[in-house]
């Protein structure tokens, strides 16, 4: 069963179209990871998704039904990580999670169950009593998380989850989104780090002005973009390196020297590796190292957009 | 239930906030202190009492006013007979004599001079308990020294009669005024804490979180004004208590209607609050508004000082103070039992909270989120 279904969504603030013409569709048991760049309209598209904000046209359909006509349902089944902190700071993690999750319905034992789960499932079960203000960036991120699954969401959107924090919190919250996978929920998952995309999503749609440039596995993504990869050899000294006869051989497009790294560029159509190294044993060239660089989704986006993941 | 649960979590957080409690409930209560101590002289009601000076005509031929007299003589309030060569009403207004007791088969007429003097209140006091004692109809006329011939032909009698149950032991001191002026004051300052229910939420992006849950907008709403309310209803009963426990304020026989029309304003500082919060674009604007709103509103009210008989210009700015009316209408009901005076104050405080609200639910309506 489809989980969310996004036909022609569109949203405009005033003249500016932040979400164009979007269509989109999430598979029960997806890790669904959505990529852009600042502004590409990422948090626009899950704001409308969440139910907070009002689209201009199309339809959202979650667990099949309408999301517009069937709020309340689209609601329940749905939780939501927001881009900024939404907490509390005036109240404990125990009663930051329990007041949201309160407002699902969950009530007496149940609702203390639940919140002691979310809480053990963040990595905060000792935190109970204590303020978010004592907290680390990445503690924060955990009880933001926390507040959004408690009543146990059959989809959670997550708004760029690990912005700003330490590796190790990094490391829990994404093995969390894994965990909360194969429990059964479906992800949507937005970030600017192209490696936990790469790491984490099953399916990736690239967003760019609005609109899905493209979308697939990470592999139907790379092979989108290229029909080249990148050979590496590190040589003891790169003196009678000669670049015209490497070009020379079939497949090469360019060549490039980088101390003494030999970066050459080269046909994925084309075999001809053994060519390569003939060639380098034959120039009595010592080869120290080798690597065959694939693009990875950095390339991809940088080639699909034009511009970098992250403004830097 | 997704209402209270919002309520409760409002209540909660406000009773945790240090500064919220310090201006609702530690703030009030050192101003009472302060202005309540520091201004006590200005209040006249330790006055000595004796040397009151009355002269009465009793042609009731009964000796129940005899009786009075002499018990009246050992409080020190001495009654003279009146003789055909004076006008007794005369006399009184020239101050000549505290008042004029007229007994007559069909009951007892006051004159006092105008301007609330102590004395004059103290006669009425004795007065009132005599004519309680008989049932006896009676009548108070105030002698304003230049009304003298007016108060006597349209006898306004209404208002006349209402004075009959102001009693001597019941001027408001100073302590008094000042627990109610401060708290009718600090109740409007609690506009500035609900023009940051709404605001607070967006800011620390919690709006979205709440939107995002299967609450309606409404309820969220409702829920957030509901614990506002709640939190300053408790803060201001708190203020009461401590004024009548520690500072002995006189809160009058009537405390619940008292607390009634309090909560009325409480309705309106909230409303207020939550309205200009959705009239201004910053959320410094409604802040700064309302404290200067409420400052004023506090000086024109009788807050810092009292106001007595405003004249002119003065007094219709001092009218514009929804605090003047609140006051008023408190001080009567403790010190007249006057509860009919809560009227005015209540109809403000109703008609500006509904134009408030109706000001925020349709821009609420309007928003897309909180
Ligand atoms: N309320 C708004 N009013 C006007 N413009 C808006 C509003 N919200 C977003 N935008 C614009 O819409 C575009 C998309 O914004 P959005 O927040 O969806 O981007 P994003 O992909 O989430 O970016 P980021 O990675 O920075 O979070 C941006 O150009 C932004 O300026
Ligand atoms: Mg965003």
């Amino acid at each position: 069963m489809n989980v969310l279904e996004i036909k022609n969504l569109t949203k405009k603030f005033s003249d500016f179209i932040a979400v164009d013409n979007m269509s989109l569709t999430v598979a029960e048991g997806e890790i669904f990871g959505f990529l852009g760049a600042n502004g590409a309209g990422k948090s626009t598209t899950i704001n409308m998704i969440a139910g907070l904000l009002r689209s201009n046209e199309g339809v959202i359909n979650i667990l099949g039904k309408n999301a517009a006509k069937n709020s309340r349902f689209a609601k329940m089944n749905i939780g939501m990580v927001p881009q900024d902190l939404a907490i509390y700071e005036d109240m404990t993690a125990y009663e930051n999670v329990k007041f949201f999750a309160g407002l699902y319905g969950l009530r007496g034992q149940e609702l203390n169950e639940r919140v002691e789960e979310a809480l053990e499932f963040v990595g905060l079960q000792d935190k109970h009593k204590s303020y978010p203000n004592s907290f680390s960036g990445g503690m924060k991120r955990r009880l933001n998380i926390a507040c959004a699954i408690a009543h146990r969401p059959k989809l959670i959107i997550m708004d760029e989850p690990t912005v700003g924090i330490d590796p190790q919190s990094r490391n829990y919250i994404l093995n969390s989104v894994r965990k909360l996978n194969e429990m059964g929920c479906t992800i949507i998952y937005t970030s600017h780090y192209m490696e936990e995309v790469e790491e984490i999503c099953s399916r990736i749609a690239i967003i760019d002005h609005g609109k899905i440039i493209a979308e697939g596995t990470k592999e139907q993504l790379k092979s989108i973009i290229t029909n080249t990869k990148d050979l590496w050899i590190e040589v003891k000294s790169t003196e009678k390196v000669n670049v015209e006869s490497i070009k020379a051989i079939n497949g090469v497009e360019a060549v490039q020297i980088d101390e003494n790294l030999i970066k050459i560029n080269s046909d994925t159509g084309v075999n001809n590796l053994n060519k390569i190294i003939e060639h380098f044993i034959n120039s009595h060239l010592e080869i120290r190292s080798l690597q065959e660089k694939a693009p990875n989704l950095e390339t991809v986006f940088l080639t699909l957009t034009g511009r970098n993941l992250r403004d830097q | 239930m997704n209402i209270l649960n919002i309520a409760w979590k409002g209540i909660k957080t406000d009773f945790r906030d240090t500064r919220t409690l310090f201006f609702m409930l530690a703030f009030p209560v050192v101003l009472m202190l302060v202005l309540g101590s520091a201004l006590s002289n200005t209040f006249g009601n330790s006055l000595p009492v004796d040397d009151i000076h009355v002269l009465y005509q009793d042609t009731s031929h009964s000796d129940n006013f005899n009786q009075f007299i002499d018990a009246a003589e050992k409080s020190g309030i001495h009654f003279q007979k009146v003789t055909e060569t004076i006008n007794p009403q005369n006399e009184v207004k020239q101050s000549k004599y505290d008042g004029y007791v007229e007994v007559t088969q069909q009951g007892l007429q006051l004159y006092v001079n105008n301007g609330n003097s102590i004395e004059g209140s103290i006669l009425q006091g004795m007065l009132t308990s005599y004519v309680d004692k008989y049932n006896i109809a009676s009548e108070i006329m105030k002698v304003a020294p230049e009304k003298l011939e007016s108060a006597f032909t349209h006898k306004q009698k209404d208002d006349f009669i209402k004075e009959t149950s102001v009693l001597p032991n019941k001027q408001p001191g100073s302590m008094d005024y000042y627990a109610i002026v401060i708290t009718t004051m600090i109740v409007l300052y609690g506009a500035m804490s609900s023009s940051s229910l709404i605001i607070s939420e967006r800011v620390r992006k919690t709006a979205d979180r709440l939107i995002a849950s299967p609450v309606r907008k409404s309820e969220i709403f409702i829920g957030k004004v509901l614990g506002s309310l709640v939190s300053n209803t408790i803060c201001v009963l708190l203020v009461i208590l401590f004024s009548k426990l520690f500072f002995k304020a006189n809160w009058g026989n009537h405390l619940g209607m008292v607390i009634l029309v309090l909560l009325t304003e409480i309705i309106f500082a909230v409303s207020m609050g939550i309205g200009l919060s959705f009239l201004t674009k910053t959320s410094a604007a409604p802040r700064i508004i309302i404290m200067l709103f409420v400052q004023l509103a506090s000086f024109f009210g009788g807050a810092y000082f009292k106001i007595d008989n405003p004249q002119g210009i003065f007094k219709f700015i001092t009218e514009l103070s929804p605090l003047t009316w609140v006051n008023s209408a408190i001080t009567k009901m403790i010190f007249a039992n006057d509860l009919s005076a809560a009227i005015p104050a209540v109809t403000i405080h109703l008609t500006g909270a509904l134009i408030f609200l109706l000001v925020a639910v349709i821009s609420l309506q309007k928003r897309e989120g909180l």
